[in-house]
């Protein structure tokens, strides 16, 4: 059995305009051919060995948990996000699938075709709420596809957080997961945003995370990447109004035969922006890790200031990272900065914590705690920071 | 000051280096490129036959090969509009007065014979697509120091050069080189033996002269175990309406113990596009420096790369860019790290102003099994005004264990702070802003010979006169 068409008959009692993109997508997966490895994006990347066909089933046809603050303001919608497509067109129609698009890739374009479980929600302006929300999601079984898909819009100085946990509930299991989100960030809004993504270590996972930002939006997104033999995540932040601040932070953890891909993108629209990016990483086993990041700063965007840095713990002999930090500049007034680092533990910090006594493993775990130690501070809300740390505890010990 | 004006970022360029004189050549081979024109070469050169065979092989090679969908944008070259092969003078000269009239009234111009005598110890002086005059210091040539245009070479050290030539580069390894391969004449031959250290430059001196030419030279350059040598080029051409291409390859093998220093002064006028493929292999403790200044040219698309072979073995690259209207330079540099206990740095520094593009493009590759290895990128950028643009695209791959790599980058504009600093001690603001141009450069031009630092000083500062701010 493979993904046809005819899958998209279990989406039942979705609007019209929601059907016609699904299949509009589905075309789209269709004609596309699997990237090559002449495609710069792929060369490091290899998905020749993916059958999506094997993984048919969908998993979530509803849905997913939300762990909702006790009360919301009025005015805050969260739903699941094919109810939402039924009960808000206005809200939905014109933003879903608009910042990440269905026709970037053959996978991208799966996910828009097939999406199932994720979250819509919608904050109206000045609203804030103290609690985060957190969307769990959750596979039960191997051989099926988990889909999610996020919707985030954040009206005018609104402030809130909010965290995805894709989680697996048998570690083993083999399957096609994604895990998309798009963030809408009005002016004066300010978004915290965490995805920690914790499938099986036997799965396919593709994300594509991209937000937009106004006038003075500000936006936190930290990603933590644990699971998947195959991981590959798109992290992208536009921003498009004047002093617009995007904080694009992740943590990663590849053991095993783990590949990661991660490519993000800091596009300065417009003047007078800042974005801070630190993507921080530690390999262990034949692990393989890739980064590539472009800080791209467009032709008026004057005053513009960007940070770009990309650090790779290596923890064993056979583990792998290639670090591809990139700068288009096309503006001379701004400040734009960028680094990337690929290395062992530093042997004279091991010496000096053994020098005290300390035995050799527990040293290690205090360098690598140490590592992460930084980037873990720029989580942006207490729940998620402890959630990381013990996630990253279990796995380093 | 010195005299010899080596150096230039554009502003005089027509009235310095920008004249030519009639053509008045021995052989001028037709438009295009064909395998009878490759032949022809091969024919007039009075080559071995293995060489012919070499040149249409590549030639096929060429044929075969896409243009790179990276980098700049070369669709506009028409290799069907470019003369291959332009035979100058009958001979090779060793002295200048037995040039014909136009080209030693060119050198002269170019300032080369008053360097020689100056600070060189040999000189080779490449006109179109001919060596045409050659000069090594006798005490050298007793030492057994080899300075030959390649074409020599391969007709005195036909041994010496099939056991070398083609074996850094094969023609294979990009559609430019396999383009040089096929249609390659001129260039620099040097074998330096054990033990010898060349304490001076050696220098060779590259010119177009005629429209639509394409200058393909081919230099191999080989240090025997412990030795030493600095090679110079610099390079220059009118300036005509239609574009002219230069594309060299340069292979350089530096064996165990020896050091090679290769500094490139770039400088062809704006309508040239400028493709090489430089690369040298480095064995147990060498060292490889490439010095890769990038001033003049259309388009320039350069990754001087060092393959670091045995352990111990060293690559340096230093690498400056300038564009100016027009101009695109793509330069950067490559470290392939074969072997373990190897070490590396590139250091870029790139300029640009009046709607120029500089981009910086390397590539760090450690390979599976070479452990212990260090590597270090360093790219700044100076945005004069805010037409121009500059990129930065590190590919850093690490495959093995235990290798320290780092990359940082930085991208700014003349700092406000530290021309009030200046400013504040009484300097005028364009003298201001000249110190910092020189001050942002000088990690290059600290390494160049005395003579060219300081005539790069003072080329930067005529480019900057009432031009920033």
């Amino acid at each position: 059995m493979t993904l046809t068409a005819q899958t998209l008959d279990q989406l039942q009692g979705e609007p019209g305009w929601l059907r016609e993109r699904r299949e509009s997508a589905f075309a789209t997966f269709e004609k596309l051919p699997n990237p090559s490895k002449t495609d710069e994006e792929w060369r490091r990347t290899d998905v020749s060995r993916l059958d999506v066909g094997r993984f048919s089933k969908l998993e979530h046809l509803d849905g997913h948990k939300l762990i909702l603050p006790s009360a919301l303001p009025p005015g805050v919608i969260l739903e699941p996000l094919r109810e939402a497509a039924k009960n808000h067109p206005d809200l939905v129609q014109s933003r879903l699938f608009s910042l990440v698009h269905a026709d970037r890739d053959r996978f991208a374009a799966l996910h828009a075709a097939f999406f199932t479980g994720g979250t819509f929600l919608y904050v109206p302006d000045g609203v804030v709420i103290d609690q985060p929300i957190i969307g769990q999601h959750f596979s039960h079984e191997a051989g099926t596809s988990v889909l999610p898909h996020t919707l985030i819009v954040a009206g005018k100085n609104s402030r809130f957080d909010y965290l995805d946990e894709y989680i697996a509930e048998h570690d083993d299991e083999a399957g096609y997961r994604t895990g998309s989100t798009e963030i809408f960030v009005d002016e004066g809004a300010t978004v915290g945003y965490v995805a920690v993504q914790k499938w099986g270590r036997d799965v396919w996972h593709f994300s594509d995370q991209r937000a937009e930002l106004r006038k003075d939006a500000t936006l936190r997104l930290f990603n933590v990447t644990l699971g998947g033999k195959f991981s590959k995540t798109r992290v992208e932040a536009s921003l498009a109004g004047e002093g617009a601040n995007a904080e694009l932070k992740a943590i990663y953890f590849a053991s095993g035969e783990q590949f990661f891909d991660f490519h993000t993108l800091q596009d300065h629209r417009v003047g007078n922006t800042r974005s801070d990016l630190l993507f921080k990483g530690a390999l262990s086993g034949t692990a393989r890790t890739v980064y590539a990041g472009l800080i791209r700063i467009e032709k008026h965007a004057a005053r513009s200031d960007a940070y770009q840095a990309n650090r790779n713990l290596v923890l064993s002999d056979h583990a792998k990272a290639t670090s591809i930090p990139m700068l288009e500049i096309d503006n001379n007034d701004v400040r734009c900065t960028h680094g990337a680092t690929v290395g062992p533990v530093d042997p004279e910090h091991l010496f000096y914590l053994r020098s005290r006594g300390i035995p050799e493993a527990t040293a290690k775990r205090m360098l690598i705690q140490g590592f992460f130690g930084d980037v873990l501070d720029r989580i942006p809300f207490e729940h998620a920071r402890k959630l990381v740390e013990s996630e990253l505890e279990r796995r380093i010990g | 000051m010195a005299s010899v004006p080596k150096l230039d970022v554009g502003v005089d360029y027509k009235e310095k280096y920008g004249f030519f004189f009639p053509e008045d050549y021995v052989f001028k081979a037709k438009r295009g490129l064909n395998e009878e024109i490759v032949k022809e070469i091969s024919y007039m050169k009075g080559e071995p036959e293995w060489m012919t065979k070499f040149r249409l092989r590549s030639l096929e090679i060429f044929r075969k090969k896409p243009m790179p969908t990276w980098g700049a944008d070369l669709s506009v070259i028409d290799f069907e509009n470019i003369f291959y092969y332009l035979k100058p003078a009958e001979k090779q000269s060793a002295s200048w007065d037995e040039l014909p009239a136009d080209i030693k009234a060119t050198y002269d111009r170019l300032g080369v014979p008053e360097a020689e005598r100056k600070f060189l110890a040999g000189v080779s002086a490449q006109y179109e697509s001919e060596v045409v005059y050659h000069s090594l210091q006798e005490k050298l040539t007793k030492q057994g120091v080899i300075f030959l245009d390649t074409d020599s070479a391969l007709r005195e050290h036909p041994d010496l050069f099939k056991e070398y030539f083609g074996t850094v580069i094969p023609p294979a390894d990009n559609k430019f080189s396999a383009l040089n391969s096929a249609v390659w004449s001129g260039g620099s031959f040097i074998y330096v033996p054990k033990g010898v250290k060349v304490e001076i430059p050696l220098q060779a001196y590259f010119r177009i002269n005629a429209e639509n030419m394409g200058q393909f030279e081919r230099t191999l350059i080989i240090c025997d175990e412990d030795s030493y040598v600095h090679y110079i080029e610099g390079c220059t051409a009118p300036i005509y309406t239609t574009d002219s291409l230069h594309s060299a390859v340069v292979e350089i093998i530096v064996k165990k113990n020896a050091r090679c220093r290769y500094t490139t002064i770039q400088n062809w006028s704006t309508n040239v596009y400028n493709l090489v493929t430089k690369r040298a292999m480095a064995y147990a403790d060498a060292t490889m420096e490439w010095v890769d200044g990038n001033l003049g040219s259309q388009i320039t698309m350069k990754y001087p790369s060092v393959y670091l072979m045995e352990p111990g073995a060293k690559g340096d690259v230093l690498s400056i860019a300038f564009a100016g209207k027009g101009q695109h330079q793509d330069a950067g540099g490559k470290m392939i790290h074969v072997a373990p206990h190897t070490t590396s740095t590139i250091t870029s520094k790139s300029i640009s102003k009046a709607g120029g593009r500089t981009s910086y493009r390397g590539h760090v590759k450690i390979y599976p099994g070479a452990n212990n290895c260090k590597s270090f990128v360093k790219c700044d950028a100076l945005l004069l005004d805010d037409d121009s643009r500059s990129d930065t695209y590190p590919y850093n791959d690490v495959d093995a264990e235990n290798v320290t790599l780092g990359h940082e980058a930085t991208v700014s504009k003349v700092s406000d702070e530290q021309l009030f600093y200046l400013m504040s001690r009484g300097i005028p603001r364009a003298e201001a802003e000249t110190m910092i141009v020189n001050g942002f450069i000088e990690p290059f031009t600290k390494e160049l010979p005395l003579e060219y630092a300081v005539e790069l000083n003072r080329l930067i500062q005529l480019e900057m006169e009432g031009s920033v701010g």
